[in-house]
């Protein structure tokens, strides 16, 4: 049984997702049941599968019975639980939201629903495959959901969902050449193959080439600066409900694919400081998170603000899973996953301004009548998560991140997370400058949120500082991770 | 210099990948129109194709198929299935990306009646 729990958790999504325009062609009203109970199930098997997997340790899945240099492997250990568990969780926050916030076009779109279940079951892909061209099926079929996801809603959409699908499938050929090139040098896929025999080749020409490659394809995806320039568009105009769920997982997976390959290709056979790309990596990410804070200080839409945000927040990650001791990684996984779980809440705040008042600028902010006091409440906790204060999660990543810098003695990268912080504050201090002006006297009652909204944006915010309470745990499991040997 | 020179035209294959790959390339950033960015696109996906099975070609091998009378097995007769494998799922990765893109084009050009993306841009603002 818990041999084949990877597969389980990637069969759930994807039976609902294949079996679901069959089975609801005439019954629209069962479709959003029916995608809701699927990823249900599916959080409460991912919590189920991290119990296993923290009991039992790594547990491998042979694809079709074939064992590992021949066939296919999936690997379950515990990044790969821990990270399904959040990307399920938060989908399942954002499809109960999108009962609420919903295009009315979308509401009951066997598309939209088969979409949603189609990109999960390719990102529990890319979290437990084992196997460099199985994460780029993976990655591709997780990338055409997000694709047509972002354009369901048609017009604005589609054009961006056109431009974040050049640069998409840019990076994924970059992907695919660069496993050729590691194919080309070691004669296997398998990444436990590979890290046997990568270490002697680190120095030729291919494998150099290869891993840049791979990184470069890999860094399009998780809209590392520079090549972000796909992903603010695209969430802007992406439908209410799709942003959220886009801005938690797919960038943040990418990532994940990206440290799993660092860690378990290069690391174990090269020291950081010996790799001059990977120290470079390091900078890359301190630029990002500087220059997206900065770039989200700047703007008047918040949809767009939020994204700068993020993918600031995407260089922080970069700079802890980077810096090449267990205490850099612990935080920047666990700074991950809270980011995954703050991204949400914040497009979901974005989503429900629009959808309920209108409000889409900062002008249109300062203008709004009263919100719900649930809003209200939501923004503040993600507020100081965001910020990095003491009772959230997002303190004890950024903590840890700086910790290892100063551990690696690089105080570059500790200066950079303490200029993100304080760009942070900045634009939130521009948010709710906006957000608790009142114009004239209006004395009218705030508006009572849905039920869905209420219970999404509560048990998010609830997440949010239950993940700070409980980050010793966490991190114990993440530097018992990266201390058992890398994979 | 010109050992570089001899070097690269010794491997035609990698020559016809990297002008293809940057060909492509180009395409997609210099052309406005969305269709012709596709057709770049597609070309440098094919570059990358181009590149998996031009690696793995050998001279006078066959077919890796292993019938009863070829025991034993000697492998430097056989051409490498794998790189085939992966082009075949690639191809069929690149053909569902066009159809996903083609479908994203048609729904800007029924929206906004243009091709060119300047002008798409500048209704859709």
């Amino acid at each position: 049984m818990s041999m084949g729990m990877s597969i389980l958790l990637f069969l759930i999504p994807f039976v609902a997702g294949v079996a679901l325009p069959i089975v609801t062609a005439r019954r629209s009203a069962w479709r959003q049941p029916i995608a809701l109970g699927a990823i249900a199930l599916m959080t409460l098997v991912a919590a189920y599968n991290l119990r296993i997997v923290l009991t039992q340790g790594p547990i491998e899945y042979a694809l079709g019975g074939w064992a590992a240099p021949i066939g296919i492997a999936w690997l379950n250990d515990s990044l790969a639980a821990v990270v399904v568990l959040a990307v399920s969780t938060v989908s399942l926050l954002t499809l109960v939201y999108g009962r609420v916030v919903v295009p009315a076009r979308l509401e009951r779109s066997v598309s939209y629903y088969t979409l949603i279940l189609v990109l999960l079951a390719g990102l529990v892909g890319i979290v437990f495959a084992a196997d460099l061209f199985n994460l780029f099926v993976f990655l591709e079929v997780s990338a055409l959901a997000a694709y047509a996801l972002v354009g369901a809603s048609g017009g604005k959409g589609a054009v961006y969902a056109f431009r974040y699908l050049l640069l998409g499938s840019l990076g994924a050929s970059l992907y695919l050449l660069g496993v050729g090139h590691l194919y080309v040098a070691t004669g296997t896929l398998n990444m436990a193959d590979l890290a046997t025999r990568i270490p002697d080749l680190l120095t030729s020409t291919a494998v150099a080439g290869g891993l840049i490659y791979i990184f470069l394809g890999l860094s399009i995806k998780m809209a590392l600066i520079p090549l972000h320039g796909w992903l603010p568009d695209a969430y802007q105009n992406a439908p209410e409900t799709v942003s959220p769920l886009l801005a938690s997982t797919v960038t943040k997976v990418a990532l994940v694919a990206w440290v799993r390959i660092e860690y378990s290709l290069i690391l174990p056979g090269a020291e950081v400081s010996a790799v001059p790309v990977l120290v470079l990596l390091e900078e890359v990410g301190v630029l990002a998170a500087v220059v997206g804070g900065a770039l989200a200080l700047i703007q008047t839409d918040l949809k767009r603000m939020f994204a700068y945000g993020g993918i600031g927040h995407v260089g922080l990650i970069l700079v802890g899973v980077s810096l090449g001791n267990a205490t850099g990684f612990a935080g920047g996984i666990f700074y991950l996953l809270n980011d995954s779980v703050m991204q949400a809440v914040l497009f979901m705040i974005a989503g429900a301004l629009v959808h309920g008042h209108g409000v889409r600028t900062l002008d249109d902010l300062r203008a709004m009548g009263r919100p719900s006091p649930w809003l209200t409440g939501a923004l503040i906790v993600v507020a100081v998560g965001m910020v990095g204060l003491p009772p959230t999660g997002g303190f004890f990543g950024k903590w840890n991140i700086v910790l290892g810098a100063l551990e690696a003695e690089h105080y570059l990268a500790a200066f950079s997370v303490v200029a993100s912080t304080l760009l942070t504050l900045g634009y939130f201090v521009r948010v709710f400058a906006a957000w608790f002006h009142r114009p004239g006297a209006t004395s009218a009652e705030a508006p009572m949120a849905p039920g869905s909204l209420m219970a999404s944006l509560g048990v998010a915010s609830v997440a949010l500082i239950a993940l700070g309470i409980f980050s010793d745990p966490i991190f114990k499991v993440l530097i018992d991770f990266v201390s058992g040997g890398g994979i | 210099m010109l050992d570089l020179v001899h070097e690269w035209l010794l491997r035609p294959n990698f020559i016809v990948f990297v002008t293809l790959f940057l060909w492509g390339l180009y395409i997609m950033v210099v052309h406005t129109n969305l269709v012709k960015k596709l057709i770049g696109l597609y070309i440098l996906q094919t570059s990358v194709i181009f590149f998996l099975v031009a690696f793995s070609s050998k001279e006078g091998a066959t077919v890796p198929v292993i019938r009863p009378d070829s025991m034993p097995v000697d492998a430097v007769e056989y051409a490498n299935p794998l790189p085939h494998a992966l082009t075949v799922t690639a191809i069929v990765v690149q053909v569902a990306t066009l159809g996903v893109s083609l479908a994203l084009v048609s729904a800007a050009y029924r929206k906004y009646r243009s091709l060119d993306e300047n002008e798409v841009l500048q209704r859709a603002e």
